[in-house]
């Protein structure tokens, strides 16, 4: 069974108004146990109002969520325990800091689930230890960090409560190169050491070829494709369509393959394109 | 949510309320207040009540709207009246009595009296926020205290006037901010409905400090967006909209003092 199911899924906006508007509609869908999942759709798809159902910050106006083969709200009363299960990262989570010391901030989430004392403090260790929070920072103030470590500390503070789900709203948005590289890297990071779930909703179709397994398509509210990343950017037509496109290594092929060079057609990253040409170039000098 | 909470209650309309200039319709607000609480006789207060239901009919806003305000207040209103019941003059006979408390016509009359009088005070100063953006608003009240600038305030109404601008335009702004972080602590695990009073008090703590924190940076910002674009304060400063006082506006002016000048007739005749 999946680890996640998503069935029927209708959320409108505005109420009985005469501005009612489903944000999304009818999404149906399931989420293996380990898979990294890149969520795309140009602004307004209804990517951010889907996401904020999986750990039950909204709640479906039809259909329903479930967690293990669990309705997620079975139990109103029991929605927390949901969420410290789903993770959900903002966009520009660094916002949201807010304690004295980088350690009492990253502590407020498991803190919040019950936990003290020594289990406490080993969740919070650990968490630094995996995703690269230096020691010397706990006992600063969080706001005397630089912006991407003010962020890398918010993502430690969703991640010390383990989800089994962690999932990043624009984990890159505003960041520099390297800080983009840095957050991905983090996301692998917490991936290899707990086996969860990774959900991503980005812009960025370089950022999900580097990370996503399968990329799930929204166009207006509904689900236009869930599938296999290969998949889904050998459909560049159909993502151009609705304000989307393939990443940019992947148009250069295309070009190149246009202008009778002989290249593959699944290039989606840079280091792919970097193996596919080497090839290349070591069959000529042959 | 939050969301639905409205600040500054324009009704978007075109009746002649809405198009008085914003200026007169904050001096004839004060003037009718005082009109009304003038009405001291039967006749002179339903004179009143009945110049405000016209007020608001001209004003093309639903009865409903009204309504809605008046809800908000009607404990407040309904406690006055009882206050009132019982400060009566026992010569103008008693209703009955009950231990130390006496009941007196006079003061059921007094306390329909106070009644109204609140009921139309709340009706008047409707009439304007529903017929006035809350930016007109500003710059009428900004032109009204201009005068205090011959007293040695020059800067201090211009800056007055900004910051209630200011505060205006940045409420929905913040109202956004304030569910972002709701959410965001949330998804942490935060609980924000349950608990004692104590609890729920320390709860606010992660909502609060995130929003101030980004109130001051959105401060800063604006601040050097303003001077960017050479703003420096009021002086030599001209307005894209100008308020223009017109015909309309004297006739507004004529009728409302001539409603005073009845009720203050019919104060004196009856």
């Amino acid at each position: 069974m999946a680890l996640l199911q998503v069935k029927n899924l209708t959320h409108s906006y505005g109420g009985s108004s005469p501005f009612v508007h489903d944000a999304v509609s009818n999404i149906s869908l399931d989420i293996e146990k380990g898979e990294i999942i890149g969520i795309i759709g140009h602004t307004g798809s209804g990517k951010s109002t889907l996401v904020q159902h999986l750990n039950g910050l909204l709640k479906p106006t039809e259909g329903q969520i479930l967690l293990e083969d669990k309705d997620i709200w079975e139990n109103p009363k029991e929605i927390r325990k949901v969420r410290s299960k789903v993770g959900l990262v903002f966009q520009y989570p660094e916002y949201q800091l807010f304690e004295e010391t980088v350690y009492a901030d990253i502590a407020f989430g498991p803190k919040n689930m019950g936990l003290s004392g020594n289990e406490l403090d080993k969740r919070v260790r650990d968490i630094c230890r995996i995703i690269g929070v230096k020691d010397e920072y706990l006992n600063k103030s969080p706001f005397d960090l630089s912006g991407g470590e003010k962020r890398r500390v918010a993502i430690a503070g969703v991640m010390a409560m383990y989800p089994q789900i962690i999932i990043f709203d624009e984990p890159t948005a505003g960041l520099d190169p390297a800080g983009r590289e840095t957050v991905i890297k983090i996301i692998n990071d917490y991936r290899r050491e707990t086996g969860a779930t990774v959900i991503v909703v980005s812009h960025s179709m370089e950022d999900m070829a580097m990370l996503a397994d399968k990329l799930l398509v929204l166009n207006d509210g509904k689900l236009e494709m869930f599938d296999s990343t290969e998949k889904v950017f050998s459909n560049g037509d159909r993502l151009r369509k609705i304000g989307l496109n393939v990443p940019i290594v992947t148009r250069v092929f295309a070009q190149l393959r246009n202008l009778g060079v002989d290249v593959p057609e699944d290039v989606f990253t840079v280091e792919k394109a970097v193996e596919v040409l080497k090839k290349k170039a070591g069959e000529k000098n042959a | 949510m939050l969301k639905d909470i409205t600040f500054g209650q324009y009704y978007e309309g075109n009746s002649p309320v809405h198009k008085t200039d914003p200026r007169a319709k904050i001096v004839l607000l004060i003037a009718m207040i005082v009109f009304v609480f003038l009405a001291n006789n039967i006749f002179s207060v339903v004179f009143a009540a009945l110049s405000v239901f016209t007020l608001m009919y001209i004003s093309g806003v639903p009865l409903r709207m009204y309504a809605k305000n008046l809800k908000a207040i009607l404990p407040i209103i309904i406690f006055t009246a009882f206050i009132n019941v019982f400060y009566g003059d026992k010569n103008t006979g008693i209703v009955f009595e009950v231990w130390k408390l006496t009941v007196t016509w006079g003061g059921i009359y007094r306390a329909f009296f106070m009644a109204t009088r609140i009921i139309l005070l709340i009706f008047i100063s409707s009439a304007l926020t529903y017929t006035t953006t809350p930016n007109d608003l500003t710059d009428a009240i900004e032109r009204l205290l201009s005068p205090l600038k011959y007293v040695g305030l020059k800067s201090a109404v211009h800056i007055l006037a900004m910051m209630m601008t200011i505060t205006l335009r940045f409420i929905p702004t913040l109202i956004e901010e304030t569910e972002k972080i709701m959410n965001a602590q949330k998804a942490r695990g935060a609980d924000l409905e349950n608990g004692n009073l104590k609890q729920r008090v320390k709860a606010l703590i992660p909502i609060l400090i995130p929003l101030l924190i980004s109130a001051i940076r959105r401060s800063y910002e604006l601040a050097e967006a303003m001077e960017c674009r050479c703003y420096n304060g009021g002086e030599g400063r001209q307005r894209m909209k100008q308020l223009h006082f017109s015909f309309r506006d004297y006739i507004a002016c004529g009728v409302v003092f001539a409603v005073g000048a009845v009720i203050i007739l019919l104060n004196i005749l009856l």
